[in-house]
């Protein structure tokens, strides 16, 4: 009785664990199946993908918002310990700097008039209006594949596609995808970003290309162009993504000769965004305004 | 009411590999305080995935691999799929070969990780390659490959006071 009962246990064990291994194997085959009929749909069904990621970051934000709050706090902690440990020589800077825009403000006064008679004398037509949006970094994604954030700001706090990603230093990317509460930023080092620049100095022209690394590469710069290291580098508003002269770093030579960019703003580090709309109407090479017409053309 | 309590229990321990899997994940991607920290990323989610995969694959089965790679992808913004795929097929490689990886020194279980880690990073970089159609430069995924070999050590202790504590009765 005792052999049959414990032969039974020992059956029922073994095939425990040839359904676990069943299960297994069946799982891995679906799962694999699954993983490969998604990559398909990236190719197929771009902006089907794309809402599923807009949807996921939505739900995974507030998530990523908790676990930022430790970060978050320790940045502002070292901020206000540097500040304070500064704060007799901020206090110099400061006096200084203050006088010198005192005499700049009423230098400016006198040529806003001096401009707005001359604008209004040619007919020219006004910069489009800006809208600002702020928003605080929640992810920073990517690592060494991507170069991208995750911010707190989406369609309901007036975000929109294309909108440029600026720190107070210039500027650090443009929103890629848009959810109802989060956004992602593709950041101007991402492998993908290519921007219209020019030398602030001199207006050679250049395109801005990342390549996952914190200096993005300088290409197509003109053979004769009279630039070297430590020279503005600038958006040129072609394409109509960005508006020209938006600040973005400065030109660094490499020892190869080519030349690559140092970004005014530290993108590994980087807390808030404001998020510009420039209102830009947009010209045949903007991709974003190009499918927005296309979707309003559907609808 | 007790019987509750104690099904309740026994499922939140067992839950336990799954939620740190995705939570390391979610960290992977979370905005740190420190310096380059925005262009390499210790592979946290990774980590989770091997350490639960070759010593609790009873708690830990592929579709928590599958979403853990999928919320990595969608997180990342890479092409959707790909990691969940290289995730699945590394749980199955170290599900396989788990006799190999756990059970033996934890030198031993660094070794057999830097074993999956370095052709999990290659693939997954010559993949994103392919379908960007675009080589993207190697030195930035070396880096992060061997900062999460030198970090691996931290979240695994991580994972085994965990499983001495939670799941040792389990």
């Amino acid at each position: 009785m005792s052999v049959r009962h414990s032969s039974s246990r020992r059956f029922s064990a073994a095939a425990v664990l040839s359904w676990r291994g069943f299960f297994q194997r069946f799982s891995f085959v679906l799962f694999v199946g699954l993983a490969a009929f998604l990559l398909i749909l990236t190719r197929t069904q771009p902006e089907a993908i794309s809402s599923l990621r807009t949807h996921t970051l939505d739900i995974v934000a507030p998530l990523l918002d908790v676990l930022a709050r430790p970060a978050l706090i320790i940045e502002d902690a070292r901020v206000s310990l540097r500040s304070i440990v500064s704060l007799r020589a901020e206090n110099k800077r400061l006096y200084e700097e203050n006088r010198h825009l005192i005499e700049w403000q009423n230098a400016v006064v006198t040529l806003e008039k001096e401009n707005r008679e001359l604008r209004a004398l040619l007919k020219f037509k006004t910069e489009p209006r800006q809208t600002y949006v702020s928003a605080r970094v929640i992810a920073d994604t990517g690592g060494a594949h991507a170069r991208g954030l995750i911010i707190t700001a989406g369609k309901s706090d007036g975000v929109r596609e294309g909108m440029a990603a600026m720190t107070g230093e210039g500027l650090i990317g443009r929103v890629i995808e848009v959810g109802a509460w989060s956004s992602r930023v593709w950041l101007i080092s991402d492998l993908n970003s290519r921007i219209p620049v020019m030398i602030a100095e001199t207006g050679d022209r250049a395109i801005l290309a990342g390549d996952n690394t914190p200096q993005p590469k300088l290409l197509f710069l003109a053979r004769d162009a009279s630039v070297s290291g430590g020279a503005r580098v600038v958006t040129s508003g072609h394409g109509g993504i960005f508006p020209p002269n938006l600040p973005i770093g400065v030109l660094r030579e490499t020892e190869h000769g080519t030349f690559d960019v140092i970004p005014a703003a530290d993108l590994g580090r980087v807390t808030y965004v404001r998020l510009v709309d420039f209102s830009l109407e947009g010209g045949a090479l903007n991709p974003i305004e190009n499918k927005l017409r296309a979707e309003g053309k559907k609808k | 009411m007790e019987v509750f309590w104690q099904r309740l229990d026994l499922w939140l321990r067992s839950a336990l590999p799954s939620f740190l899997t995705l939570l390391m994940t979610l960290l992977e991607v979370g905005a740190w305080p420190l310096p380059y920290s925005g262009f390499v990323r210790p592979a946290l989610g990774f980590i989770a995935l091997f350490y639960w995969a070759a010593h609790r694959p009873d708690l830990f089965s592929p579709m928590i691999a599958f979403a853990a790679g999928l919320l990595s992808d969608f997180l990342n913004g890479g092409p959707p799929g790909l990691s969940a795929l290289l995730f699945t097929a590394a749980h199955q490689i170290i599900w396989r070969q788990r006799g190999f990886f756990a059970g033996h020194s934890f030198l031993m279980l660094w070794f057999g990780f830097i074993l999956a880690v370095v052709p999990f990073t290659l693939i997954q970089w010559a993949a994103l390659g392919l379908l960007n159609w675009q080589v993207a430069p190697l030195l930035p995924v070396l880096v992060q490959l061997v900062l999460t070999i030198v970090l691996f050590p931290l979240p695994c202790w991580v994972f085994i006071q965990t499983q001495r504590v939670a799941l040792s009765s389990n």
